[in-house]
């Protein structure tokens, strides 16, 4: 088990962090760089001296800043720590890289181990050779092995595998799973990449300038985002203001009990619901693009009703088509449509944002769509997620009552 | 909308494609040979007094000189002080090298500038200095003397002033080898349970030691050829740079080519080794 409570100073902010990793755990901490993430890990490490910390590592203090101040250097930490580059030592062999926590204290039954890990890493045939001989994936298995030999009771993974390619990412994320749970050594892995962190943990911490914003499932935390920062970090690119949702005049009673469509402006020829007769909307033909932003509703629309809850939209759950039953609905006019991938991103304006939508199809420019974000977790002004907590993911909560609501649409 | 059709047209002859450069092929082998040739004289403008040495040197007279009863006592007692210089500078400039590399002290650059002062003084500076300050009537030069030492006209003078002339190429060369070591290695090694003192061993030491290495031989190298500072504060005993402008002095230029080349060949072998070494074992890390 692996506890830490850590205070840090950084340059611009002070990262405060408290995490409990147990033995065969993993637990990504996923933020964007300058998050402090490494700077934690460093910490736990022993590199980094915080100003207030207690780390305990399966019952041992490696680090207090209490009454009994206790401050273990790194080699007598026990811990391992990979980063992206894979520090492996230039002057000695593979094997010798290999076995270089074996000391004379350990070294008995390394050679068994050695060549059983060897194998599995697949690197049985490299052992002779150098270092600056190795591809970068070959280097990080070495990296990787060496680890292992030293018996480390816990594993820092630092963004190992930040200069890999995909497929050669996946194999060794799949390989560091399986040998953590074999070892049964609490792991943490820090990522700016969602689909990284994904991956590889069974807890997703989420670090925005040291603060732990989210820690939860890696499923949960992209679906139920506890905050508006959280949503923004996890991939939700537009945040549209929800009709009936404010403290206003014509305000409905929250959005979780009734429909939702954000739709385009009348003249846009979008069909059944470009009825007018729209009642928060009106003065106000042009919603601040900005209108996602926490706080920002002391503009003039404020008083008009879509001060308070925005919704997400995550461009990976939108589908095309009004399905009033499984979410928000959008309807705008597509202003781009581009290929990504396998997929088209497609771009409408609506609610005076522009939403994006990675859809399986191609949308012609010009025309209009309409889109419905499955399921948008939604955040009042200050922030913080609003109904998520309330309904479930599949709840179909607003598939009742439903009420369209009008936003302008900017040309 | 319909798709055109693609046409690729081949380059008309006599055209470069792009990135190429209009250089026929003749004109780029004179450059080349050009190039080389221009490099080659301003090489041998820098060996040029070695080939002097080597072509105005008879064996008659390397004999004569060299067959004089005691004629190789210069070469032993510069090659002694020499070892003990290297000694010194090791025990000493190694973990100063090591601290101004790492960074670790305050105000780096006043350190550094102080090392570098002793590289600017001009040795005959350092001698006339180093009276002053080891010399008889000073409080080094009383201590010296209640442990039955002197620092003028000693074997100690000597090899205090061939530290004084080495020691900067020593400690810059070693700076800039602990420099070219990755610290993150070293914090690799800490935290797969190395204390300081066995990371020092294990890592920085065989991954400085190239550079070292050169750093040492040339010090070596300085350290055989010092004379502004020897010639003032350790005129006897008499080493082979003294040896070499004494005999100039009483018997003129032919006698004193014999003992140049003896500098040349005791001081040349160890820096020559030291590059062999270095670039061996960073081709070896290649491999």
């Amino acid at each position: 088990m692996l506890e830490a409570d850590v205070e840090v100073d950084r340059r611009d902010f002070t990262v405060r962090a408290r995490l409990t990793v147990a033995p065969g755990e993993r637990l990504a901490l996923f933020g964007p760089s300058g998050a402090g993430k490494t700077t934690l890990l460093e910490v736990i490490a022993g590199l980094v001296a915080p100003r207030r910390a207690r780390i305990t590592l399966s019952g041992r203090v490696l680090t207090s800043t209490g009454k009994s101040v206790t401050a273990l250097p790194p080699w007598q930490r026990r811990v391992g720590m990979l980063r992206q580059d894979p520090g492996l030592f230039p002057h000695l062999s593979v094997r010798d890289n290999l076995l270089y926590a074996r000391t004379r204290s350990t070294s008995g039954s390394a050679g068994a181990e050695l060549a059983e890990l060897a194998g599995l890493l697949e690197i049985d045939r490299l052992m002779a050779a150098m270092p600056a001989r190795l591809s970068g994936g070959q280097a990080h298995r070495v990296a990787l092995g060496r680890l292992l030999l030293s018996h480390c009771d816990a594993l820092l993974l630092d963004e190992p595998y930040a200069g890999l390619d995909a497929s050669l990412r996946r194999t060794l994320t799949d390989l560091v799973v399986s040998l953590v749970a074999e070892r049964r050594v609490p792991a943490i892995l820090v990522a700016h990449e969602l689909a990284e962190a994904q991956a590889f943990a069974d807890r997703l911490a989420v670090l925005d300038r040291g603060e732990l914003l989210q820690v939860g499932a890696p499923g949960e935390v992209v679906l139920r985002p506890a905050a508006h920062r959280v949503a923004e970090l996890v991939g939700y690119t537009a945040f549209v203001p929800v009709p009936g949702s404010g403290p206003g005049p014509g305000s409905g009673p929250g959005p979780a009990a009734q429909s939702l469509t954000v739709a385009a402006g009348s003249g846009s020829g979008s069909g059944s619901d470009s009825d007018s007769d729209s009642d928060w909307d009106s003065g106000s033909g042009s919603v601040p693009g900005s209108g996602s932003v926490p706080g920002s509703g002391s503009g003039p629309g404020s008083g008009s009703g879509f001060a308070g809850v925005v919704a997400g939209i995550h461009p990976d759950r939108v589908i095309s088509g009004r399905h009033p039953d499984r979410g928000l609905v959008l309807a705008g006019i597509v202003s781009s449509c581009r290929p990504a991938g396998a997929l088209w991103e497609v771009a409408i304006r609506a609610a005076g944002t522009t939403v994006t939508g990675r859809l399986p199809e191609a949308v012609p420019t010009g025309t209009v769509a309409e889109l419905t974000a499955v399921d948008p977790p939604y955040f009042d002004a200050d922030g913080a997620a609003v109904v998520a907590a309330a309904a479930p993911a599949g709840d179909h909560a607003f598939a009742e009552g439903a009420r369209p609501g009008r936003a302008g649409v900017e040309k | 909308m319909a798709a055109s059709p693609v046409t690729v047209t081949p380059p008309a002859p006599g055209q470069n494609g792009p990135g190429g450069l209009a250089v026929p092929r003749g004109l780029r082998n004179a450059n080349r040979s050009l190039a080389v040739a221009g490099i080659g004289v301003i090489w041998l403008a820098l060996l040029g007094p070695v080939i002097a040495l080597l072509t105005h040197l008879s064996w008659s007279s390397l004999t004569t000189a060299l067959g004089a009863p005691g004629a190789f006592d210069p070469l032993i007692l510069s090659a002694e002080s020499g070892a003990v210089t290297l000694g010194v500078l090791l025990l000493l400039g190694t973990p100063l090298a090591w601290a101004l590399a790492r960074g670790t002290l305050p105000f780096p650059r006043v350190w550094e500038a102080g090392v570098l002062a002793t590289l600017l003084l001009p040795p005959l500076v350092v001698g006339l200095l180093l009276v002053f300050m080891v010399g008889p009537y000073t409080a080094i030069g009383h201590l010296l003397s209640d442990l039955h030492l002197s620092a003028t006209d000693t074997f100690l003078a000597l090899v205090i002033a061939q530290v004084y002339e080495s020691a900067p190429y020593y400690v810059l060369g070693a700076q800039a080898a602990f420099g070219s070591v990755d610290y993150r290695l070293e914090q690799q090694a800490a935290l797969l349970g190395d204390p300081p003192l066995r990371v020092f061993r294990r890592v920085t030491l065989p991954l400085a030691a190239p550079g070292m290495a050169m750093a040492m031989a040339i010090a070596w190298a300085r350290a055989m050829g010092a004379f502004g500072a020897v010639v003032i504060i350790a005129y006897h005993p008499t080493g082979l740079p003294l040896q070499i402008w004494t005999t100039l002095q009483e018997t003129g230029l032919p006698s004193a080519l014999p003992y140049a080349l003896v500098l040349l060949v005791v001081a040349l072998p160890l820096p020559i080794a030291a590059y062999i070494w270095s670039a061996r074992a960073r081709s070896r890390r290649r491999s």
